[in-house]
């Protein structure tokens, strides 16, 4: 008894310093694709980040040029119907789009993985009825949902972001339970238990760490449904709010003069093309290495 | 009297189906009677006049309780009475009906396209494992599932239809002559639908093809002597389907969400395309019926694919059963 509680009590230690060992090798394992697309990734952040002290005008000023004028050495995308620079919105628009999608993407990864490992610790009557919830909420088409609710409030980023947020939780949870499950019939758990740890400790100190991996991939899945979805919903008309640099809004804006110019429209859709490409490769390198996930499409 | 197992799961899975319709019909009028604000001021807008206000507020019966309205709103649903259009001033119902069948029309069409383009490339990839064709295909599979699809539609439109001028532009499909000219206006939209959905089933095709041809059974075969396309097709295929057909049955329920983008941008005349137009204009008892409608296809198709998925999968039936 006390020989196996001093194995439990430095358990932990061990475990986490083997982790730190595991963790690099992990990443040795990650194929050049998925650097690649960490490369892509990070270049997109820095824009981000940048995007003030790069674009070479104001985002929404209107008039910088006439409008719809080609590219040259002055705006390097050419113009948009209203004379707006096509490069500094792009830039601008790298912003709106990760902050949007990540925070969505975040919102589903947290209480989607909350409420995943909170039922798949604890199976019974309340999990039950947890999970034919959530299969209600599934059956719901999102699309639907995120234009009834962002079209009768009004448009606006945040909204966006926790409407498509909140509608992908059921599918993070349902990973994150079965993700669990596997993880709850282990004797550490047991052992935790039996330490008189509370349900909350053991759900995020012991559970959380071993199934880390899956929700890593889910948030990277969510991140790249969420663009193409924030990006569908721009489209629509749905999303950020005009004048705001967003993609989607910018291809709904420019394709009614798609034969005055082309650029308004191809900038933003082969920026978001490259951002869900390399989201893509980048999350199916993870699943690689961290073994295999449920990628079906179900947003 | 023993119930079949797989009759037991179609019944509860039906049921499921039920509830969840109801829940939808709940959120779908929650959604819009519950938010924040007077209803009346939020459909006409700020500077609406009081009497108009007036005479929204009384058609629609906003004076009266939520649960009383909606307990109206959803009796006359199940009799049919959608009620009026705030826009058209007609009953709701016959556009549903006839916005629906287009929207039935184009989703049926891309699917029929769809099962079999998708299966053939996923076999093509599988038999031509690791050759240029198969890395070509997975890089265009990338492309599929990256691009979103109202950017393929819009450069389909602009090279294919305004520069080549081989289709046309715009689905008008109620100026089309002839059933060939609707043909032509849907060509697009499907093509669209297509690129968007392909690439996950032959993923999955592709992946289990692979796992079946290494097995004893399959390598068998091939020592009998027997051709290569008989091995792929007759004895590998029906193998390696199930991944396949339940990566469909994904694609189906997605598609129900995916046209309302597509009919958007084709002004292709769907009840998506009614679902944005109408919330557009604020028109409630027609964001009410559109919304309820999709979502009772999207929920239908689901309880279809799922019942399908399950009858078709012998692994899926033994272990459930």
């Amino acid at each position: 008894m006390t020989a196996s509680g001093i194995i439990l009590a430095d358990g932990r230690g061990q475990e986490r310093r083997r982790d730190r060992g595991a963790a690099a090798r992990l990443l040795r394992r990650l194929p050049l694709s998925a650097w690649l697309a960490a490369a892509i990734l990070i270049a997109y952040v820095g824009t981000a980040a940048l995007a003030p002290d790069i674009s070479p005008f104001s985002p929404t000023e209107i008039f910088v040029g006439s409008p719809f004028q080609p590219p040259d050495n002055v705006y390097w995308l050419g113009t948009d119907n209203l004379g707006r620079d096509v490069l500094s919105r792009v830039l601008y628009g790298s912003r709106t789009i990760l902050l949007m999608a990540g925070s969505a993407a975040a919102i589903s990864a947290v209480l989607g993985g909350l409420i995943g490992m909170f039922l798949g610790y604890r199976p019974g009557i309340i999990d039950e009825i947890c999970m034919r919830a959530l299969e209600i909420v599934m059956s719901i088409p999102s699309i639907i949902f995120a234009l009834l609710i962002v079209g009768i409030v009004g448009s606006s980023g945040p909204l966006v972001s926790v409407t498509v947020g909140l509608l992908a939780i059921p599918n993070v949870s349902r990973v994150m339970r079965a993700a669990t499950q596997s993880v709850a019939a282990e004797d550490f758990i047991a052992a935790a238990r039996a330490r008189g740890e509370t349900s909350l400790s053991i759900v995020l100190r012991e559970i959380l760490p071993n199934v880390a991996g899956t929700l890593i991939v889910e948030f990277s899945i969510r991140t790249g449904y969420a663009i193409l979805f924030i990006g569908g919903l721009g489209f629509l008309g749905f999303g950020a709010a005009p004048p705001t640099p967003d993609w989607g809004l910018m291809v709904n804006e420019g394709r009614g003069a798609i034969d005055a110019s082309i650029w308004p429209v191809a900038a933003p859709a082969i920026c978001m093309a490259v951002l869900v490409t390399a989201v893509n490769l980048f999350t199916d390198g993870v699943i690689r290495i961290l073994g295999p996930a449920d990628t079906g499409r179900t947003a | 009297m023993r119930v079949d197992p797989i009759f037991r799961l179609i019944v509860t899975r039906m049921t499921l189906s039920f509830v969840s319709l109801f829940a939808v019909s709940l959120i779908i009028f929650a959604s819009i009677a519950l938010l924040p604000g007077d209803t009346a001021e939020r459909i006409l807008g700020r500077d609406a006049t009081k009497q108009s206000l007036e005479a929204l507020r009384l058609q629609l019966h906003l004076s009266d309780p939520a649960p009383v309205r909606y307990g109206r709103w959803l009796s006359g649903v199940v009799q049919g009475d959608f009620g009026r259009s705030l826009v058209a001033d007609r009953p709701v119902l016959p556009y549903i009906e006839s916005y629906l069948g287009r929207t039935l029309v184009l989703g049926g069409l891309a699917l029929l396209v769809h099962i079999p383009l998708s299966i053939g490339l996923g076999l093509l990839a599988a038999a031509k494992r690791d050759g240029p064709v198969d890395i070509g295909m997975s890089i265009a599979v990338l492309i599929g599932m990256s691009v979103p699809e109202f950017v393929v539609g819009i450069f389909l439109v602009v090279f294919l239809a305004t520069d080549l001028r081989l289709l046309p532009p715009l689905a008008l499909i109620d100026q089309a002559r002839s059933v060939w000219d609707a043909l032509a206006m849907l060509i697009l939209p499907i093509v669209t639908l297509n690129f968007a959905m392909t690439a996950y089933v032959v993923r999955q095709t592709r992946s289990s093809m692979i796992d079946v041809l290494r097995s004893d059974y399959v390598r068998m075969a091939q020592l009998r002597g027997l051709s290569r396309s008989r091995v792929l097709l007759v004895h590998a295929l029906p193998n390696a389907l199930a991944p396949a057909i339940n990566a469909i049955a994904l694609n189906a329920s997605w598609l129900v969400g995916g046209i309302v983008v597509v009919e958007v941008v084709f002004n292709y005349p769907g009840l998506g395309r009614l679902l944005v137009d109408s919330i557009r204009f604020r028109d409630v008892p027609m964001i009410q019926g559109t919304a309820l409608v999709l979502s009772a296809t999207y929920i239908g198709v689901n309880l279809v694919a799922d019942v399908l998925t399950l009858l078709l999968n012998p692994k899926l039936r033994t272990r459930l059963a």
